[in-house]
């Protein structure tokens, strides 16, 4: 670094106004009294939230909200998960918990057979989300997360496949299979297309 | 009558050396025993001898309360609570005054004692704080020596309220002055003609104490540039 | 997922209509009580001493719900300020909302930490609330009142809890202590926070007592008594209020109450950012409450008290004046009180969320360093305007304080000390061992 690279601030001088503190004093009030009555910013900036939320003002972007977490389905009706822990590990708080066992199917070599989120411990940060190879798990644009008991919010695989039949509508599972498994059953080779171009 | 309360005296002198702090817990508990027992005496006395109807059981009840926290002042092991023990003392003295219709001197009280001097007390003692309670405060140092001299202090006292209580010398109370006595006029006027000179005398000795407390506690920082100009 | 009878609930009791209407049934209910059992209580009406019980009774109560108002009033205009609605969901425009903070207030767990100083921690709420209630005493809240029955030769009736003669001094006395349950609060919690919440507390408290004194003593030297109601007599005959002779001295007090009550910019004993919660750290449930009630109290006895010392207390122009003692002008006059205690509580508040907190070297130096030296240079100003007679006089008055502005402006304009002492401003210390 050179000397004349460093760009040396004063300070400004303070006027004899500023230095007797009080007209400063009087300017915030007026601040805070200009904010005070202006009805219509306060209408503009504020939400009603029961009444009023963000999906009738269509602010929120429900491609990226970090809400619920889901667990996706293929186009089978089977879970997509594959029971690799790549999420567990990325996971900062340690909230999620995979029990693995054999596929049943296949395709695949494993399936978990228990997968629970504790809702509680989440801090919502996508990283699972990141870290899953097959885009399995997913954060839902679902912020109203309440339950009379803590136990409620451990998320099974049930509920957490449950929570993806309710939002695939309003956020369909981003890009369908991105597993290298061969195709199934009822499975179309147009859905498999995306993949089959990626590899090249 | 001088003996009754020179025996009252005494018992509370040797209540109050059994209950101060550093002996055995049960000693203690004796003590206060003793000083309650000299209490009652005095309370009865009291009761008796004042004159005046109305505010006669007031005047017990903050004596009582006055004297109970100024035992409890010297007998207390935390610092704090004797601290508070003297507001409360303040407080009932406050009272007595403002029977006495000294209303000015009872507000006085307050705003000077209760007001500025124990606040700073309680922070310098809050400052202080140990992880456990310093020795002076478990143990008295001079017991038999402080007790004693308090004694003897009040015994002369007793002998001025002595010549007050014996009855064939017992004067009513001076009729309340019609213009209230304890006002700010009545204290203010002769406070700046009467006593002017007291008064300046004692501005002086403060402003002496106050420059000699500032002199004392001043010790300037000397910056670096300057210890090295003296070297 | 809610009950649907909640629910219910909710939405009946946001209609004004509900709020207002069950508001105007209950202060019917009570008007017609008292109607009903006036013959009951006409002879106390009647006597000084009863009538001042009465007015302790009224007062009291109007003064606790008063602050339970404040912390609504204060949480809708730290919402105005930030541009949004503050609390409206319980009750119409949030008017319930009290009820629902204590009822919180009071179901929450009273917890009482195994580590704290148990009698001193028990009491410190206690005291703080106290102190805080005791200074309504002397506010001479509607003038004098003479009743239609009474004869009308007979002496008016004062509207004030007791007439001390030694007036503010007393006030002085009751806002000095309620330091006591700051203080005890910290040092009773166990807790590092609190300590220093309680310290700051402390040396806030006896530093900021001497501007308010000094303020209190240009207005006892402008009016000649302590005696609250008489000084709003005063004003009211003249109809030039104090504030018109003296703004300096206005602005010292205050500054003074503002730091007296903990209030911000001056609320360092309870930093949040600093010191977790300050004093009331360990508190929880009612306790808790308690202090915030000391607080709102607190600040409605400073506001009171400066209307009466310097905007006239019940005094407004073209209303009833001091002359005219019947009840409907004591109404109106108390009206005027309120209005005035309500204007100046906003004004705290507004305060509040428009300044940011000072660090308590500048807290300190603001005291000493500025508003010490002001208020003496006041004091001696009006000392000599009392000699030559004018003290009553609003030209010489403002004259007086005018200069002694323009002093500060220029001693203030030429001074080069920073406003602001930075560590790198502060002369390096040398620390030699003591041999």
């Amino acid at each position: 670094m050179r000397d004349d690279d460093i760009i040396v601030l004063k300070e400004p001088e303070l006027t004899p106004a500023e230095r007797l503190y009080l007209p400063q004093i009087l300017d915030g009030l007026k601040t805070t009294l200009r904010h005070m009555f202006d009805l219509q910013r306060r209408h503009a900036v504020v939400h009603q939230y029961p009444e009023q939320t963000r999906e009738d003002t269509g602010e929120l972007r429900t491609a990226n909200y970090h809400g619920v977490h889901r667990l996706n389905k293929d186009p089978d009706g089977r879970v997509a998960c594959v029971a690799c822990f790549m999420c567990s590990t990325a996971c900062p708080a340690h909230c999620i918990h995979i029990e693995a066992g054999e596929s049943p199917w296949p395709d695949r070599e494993k399936y978990p057979v228990q997968f629970d989120i504790d809702e509680l411990r989440c801090i919502y940060c996508g990283l699972c989300e990141e870290a899953c190879p097959v885009d399995a798990i997913e954060l839902t644009p679902l912020y109203e997360l309440v339950s009379c008991t803590r136990e409620e919010l451990i998320l099974d695989k049930e509920k957490l496949l449950q929570i993806y039949e309710e939002t695939k509508g309003i956020k369909p599972r981003r890009n369908p299979p991105v597993t290298d498994y061969g195709l199934t059953g009822t499975q179309g080779l147009d859905v498999a297309e995306p993949n089959m171009k990626r590899k090249v | 009558m001088p003996t009754l309360l020179i025996a009252i005296l005494t018992l509370g002198a040797v209540g109050l050396f059994l209950a101060m702090p550093g002996g055995r817990a049960d000693t203690r508990r004796v003590g206060w025993v003793v000083l309650a027992a000299a209490g009652a005496v005095l309370l009865a006395l009291l009761l008796r001898l004042v004159p005046g109807a109305d505010p006669r059981g007031l005047f017990a009840g903050f004596a009582l309360v006055a004297v109970f926290a100024a035992l409890r002042v010297i007998t207390h092991g935390k610092p704090v609570y004797s601290a508070l023990y003297f507001i409360l003392l303040i407080f009932a003295v406050t009272g007595l005054l403002v029977l006495l219709e000294a209303t000015f001197l009872s507000m006085a009280l307050v705003i000077i004692y209760a007001g500025a001097i124990l606040v700073t007390y309680v922070f310098v003692i809050m400052l202080a704080q140990q992880s456990r309670p310093a020795p002076y405060d478990v143990k008295s140092r001079e017991p038999v020596w402080g007790c004693l001299a308090g004694f003897l202090l009040l015994i002369l006292l007793a002998r001025q309220i002595e010549l007050f209580l014996v009855p064939a010398q017992r004067t009513p109370l001076p009729a309340p002055i019609a213009e209230a006595p304890g006002t700010i006029e009545a204290v203010g006027v002769p406070l700046l003609t009467e006593y002017v000179v007291a008064i300046q005398i004692i501005g002086l000795l403060l402003l002496a104490a106050l420059v000699g407390a500032i002199a004392i506690a001043r010790r300037r920082p000397t910056t670096r540039a300057e210890s090295e100009g003296d070297e | 997922m809610t009950d649907p009878t909640i629910k219910r609930i909710e939405t009946v009791l946001r209609k004004p209509a509900v709020i207002f209407g069950a508001g105007a049934a209950i202060l019917l209910l009570v008007t017609a009580l008292l109607a009903l059992a006036f013959p009951l209580y006409k002879p106390l009406l009647s006597s000084q001493f009863s009538f001042s019980m009465i007015v302790l009774a009224v007062m009291l109560v109007l003064i606790l719900s008063a602050t339970a108002l404040c912390i609504l009033f204060e949480r809708k205009i730290a919402g105005f300020t930030q541009d949004r609605y503050g609390p409206n969901r319980v009750g119409f425009w949030g008017l319930l909302q009290p009820v629902a903070d204590g009822l919180k207030f009071l179901l929450k767990e009273d917890i009482i930490p195994r580590h704290v100083d148990k009698p001193l921690f028990l009491l410190a709420p206690a005291l703080a609330l106290a102190a805080s209630l005791l200074g309504f005493a002397i506010i001479p809240w509607a003038g004098q009142v003479r009743w239609p029955w009474m004869p009308p030769d007979a002496p008016p009736l004062s509207t004030q809890v007791a007439n001390l003669n030694v007036g503010f001094l007393y006030l002085l006395a009751v806002g000095s202590l309620s330091v006591y349950g700051v203080v005890l609060a910290g040092y009773a919690s166990n807790n590092k926070y609190a300590f220093y919440g309680g310290m700051r507390a402390a040396a806030q408290m006896i530093s900021y007592e001497l501007p308010l004194g000094l303020g209190l003593l240009v207005v006892l030297l402008v009016s000649g008594t302590l005696q609250l109601d008489q000084i709003v007599q005063q004003q009211a005959a003249t109809g030039v209020w104090n504030i018109f002779l003296h703004p300096i001295a206005f602005f010292l007090v205050l500054v003074s109450a503002l730091a007296e009550a903990n209030r911000a910019p001056f609320d360092l004993p309870e930093a949040e950012q600093e010191l977790v919660g300050g004093y009331h750290t360990e508190y929880s449930a009612m306790k808790f409450a308690m202090f915030f009630l000391g607080e709102y109290a607190h600040m409605i006895t400073s506001s009171a008290l400066i209307v009466a010392l310097f905007f006239g207390g019940w005094h407004f122009w073209g209303l009833p004046g001091p002359e005219n003692v019947t009840w409907w002008a004591m109404l109106i006059k108390l009206a005027v009180y309120l209005t005035k205690v309500a204007l100046f509580i906003a004004l705290f508040m507004l305060v509040r969320w428009t300044l940011p907190r000072f660090r308590f070297d500048q807290l300190m130096r603001v005291a000493w360093q500025s508003l010490v030296p002001i208020g003496v240079a006041l004091l001696a100003a009006t000392a000599a305007l009392t000699y030559l007679g004018w003290q009553r006089n609003v030209w010489a008055s403002l004259a007086a304080n005018l200069l002694l502005l323009a002093v500060l402006l220029r001693s203030a304009a030429r001074s080069k000390r920073p406003v602001t002492a930075r560590q790198e401003d502060l002369p390096e210390i040398d620390v030699r061992p003591t041999t």
